[in-house]
């Protein structure tokens, strides 16, 4: 039967196909329909499909548990969910789903708290749970590092945010001392004048006091290890300035390399006397035999 | 083969819960559909898995059978198809009605994002939504899935506390589940503080499905159909719908 309702929802669209047009909501919708005599038809969207009302409330007799079976059997609470979820919007019905059983336990501790029974877990109370400790592990590991990571996306925002801010600031004081500078070298240039219309009179007398009342003063800032006249801008004293590597690096000198590679070749192994060396008449020249080597080349 | 011994104004202390279900599943099952099998068992402490079952022409009469062998009185059979489509057939055993769904949107317990943990065989609380009282299938539906999916009440493995909450709720004609873990501040184990209600707090355990009842019949895996979707559009023929599509708009280029 499944085949041929196939067949025929297949054929309708190919014929609706030929015609150059497609309707394609009509045809996902279509279900078979199928009457059997005893059943009530029921049309839903001009179809029919079984639905044996009477059946179904036979059935639902034969297996349902008697009446006044005590609830503590079934555990079992009906929810009024009041609006209209959309399916689609999942946000919506994971609300809608949550609130049920939110709703559904609290009707049902009012329940048990009434009868008088246990129903919550003491904390010493151990048993096997259905995931697995290593799966609890993994599940906070993995909430650690979500929360790890939207900590340093925070922290990151800040750290930008706040240096814009610095930036500003930063550019706020330069300002402000360029500011002072010019203040000072005009006031400066009107104490000298004021002294030239006055005819240069006695030194004692400074009309002009400087505004903040502080005369030059060392700067406290202290740098440590860096004398006044360091010119290496306090690198000298670095730790670890022994030539190009330290320690490690001298030894993968020259010497090193010479006995690796050069024509000094390994340090040992040069000569030996063994078997085969003995017997090695190759290094014996036939041609120079007859030669006199103390005559000059 | 629930134990009634009770007469009509029964006590309801004679009544006992001796539900027991049988999980298992076709041959071929994806991964994940087999993880959320397994999640299935590990929700039910009165639930007894069984080894993949054989081919599919003689399904009806292989798993009645297997069912009494085992002496359940329901079934949960996840059938696979092309590895892709997952069929979920509910059936009330030796006689009672059984259901046929297709699982859509499925999440198991293994992902990382759903945080909760309970324990395990705890029995849990159902809370269903009112629009399972509207119509006759959704009350039939309701009624087997309170049997099956809730844990008898003195059953060898369950545990004591109640420390999680499934919610079946009825959205878009399709039966939505999710399992929540319960956690409320609390110092006894028989009440809760003033206020505690309050601050209440539920977080996901999974797994989380949804089911689209395709059809429900009379007898146990077979049987003469009662009810009959008329929204359910089978996977294949959606595919076929995209397949025609796709041609259409290559030819019509």
């Amino acid at each position: 039967m499944g085949i041929l309702k196939k067949e025929l929802v297949l054929s309708n669209k190919d014929a609706v196909n030929d015609d150059g047009e497609e309707n394609p909501e009509v045809d996902i919708s279509e279900s078979e329909s199928e009457s059997e005599d005893e059943d009530v038809k029921l049309t839903e969207r001009s179809k029919t499909s079984i639905y044996n009302r009477d059946g179904l409330l036979d059935k639902l007799g034969d297996i349902s548990w008697p009446k006044d079976v005590d609830w503590r059997h079934k555990l079992s609470l009906d929810i009024n969910q009041e609006q209209e979820v959309d399916v689609n919007d999942d946000l919506a019905r994971e609300l809608a789903f949550y609130t049920q059983a939110l709703e559904g336990t609290r009707q049902a501790f009012v329940k048990f708290q009434s009868m008088q029974l246990p129903f919550l877990r003491p904390s010493d109370y151990y048993a096997e749970m259905v995931k697995t400790d290593s799966h609890m592990v993994k599940v906070k590991g993995r909430l650690l590092a979500e929360k790890r990571k939207i900590e340093e996306a925070e922290e990151r925002r800040k750290a930008r945010e706040s240096k814009k801010i610095a930036k500003e600031v930063q550019a706020q004081k330069l300002k402000e001392r360029a500011k002072q500078k010019k203040e000072e070298i005009e006031s400066v240039k009107k104490w000298r004048k004021q002294r030239q219309r006055n005819g240069f009179e006695k030194d004692d007398q400074m009309g002009l006091t400087f505004e903040d009342g502080k005369t030059f003063e060392k700067s406290t800032k202290k740098r440590p290890g860096v004398g006044p006249a360091d010119r290496s801008g306090g690198k000298a004293n670095r730790v670890g300035w022994k030539g190009k590597k330290g320690g490690a690096g001298g030894k993968k000198g020259r010497d090193f390399k010479d006995s690796k590679f050069g024509f000094g070749g390994r340090k040992g192994m040069k000569k030996q006397n063994t078997a085969e060396t003995t017997n090695d008449i190759k290094s014996f020249n036939k041609s120079n035999l007859s030669e006199n080597k103390k005559r000059k080349r | 083969m629930e134990n009634k011994v009770e007469e009509k104004e029964s006590d309801s202390t004679a009544f006992r819960n001796k539900e027991k279900v049988l999980v298992t599943c076709s041959r071929r099952i994806n991964y994940r559909y087999r993880h959320l099998m397994m999640n299935v068992v590990l929700l039910l402490p009165h639930c007894k898995k069984d080894n993949k079952v054989e081919s599919k022409e003689s399904k009806g009469a292989t798993l009645n059978e297997l069912v009494e062998l085992k002496g359940s009185s329901s079934c949960l059979f996840f059938e696979c198809r092309k590895q892709k489509d997952l069929y979920l057939w509910m059936a009330k055993c030796p006689n009672g009605p059984s259901v046929k769904f297709l699982v859509n949107a499925v999440h198991t317990m293994e992902e990382l994002k759903l945080t909760g943990n309970h324990l395990k065989g705890s029995r849990p609380l159902l809370t269903f939504s009112t629009n399972f009282d509207k119509d006759p299938h959704w009350k039939l539906l309701k009624e087997m899935i309170e049997q099956i999916f809730g844990t008898p009440k003195d059953q060898r493995k369950c545990k004591p506390y109640h420390d999680h909450v499934f919610v079946f709720s009825i959205v878009d004609d399709h039966i939505w589940f999710r399992n929540y873990q319960i956690s409320v501040p609390h110092n006894e184990a028989d009440k809760v503080d003033r206020g505690g209600l309050d601050k209440m707090n539920l977080v996901e355990v999974g797994p989380r499905f949804c089911l689209n009842p395709i059809k429900i019949f009379g007898g146990s895996f077979g049987g003469p159909t009662l009810y009959e979707n008329p929204f359910y559009v089978s996977p294949n023929q959606v595919k076929d719908f995209f397949h025609l599509l796709k041609l259409f708009l290559e030819a019509s280029d």
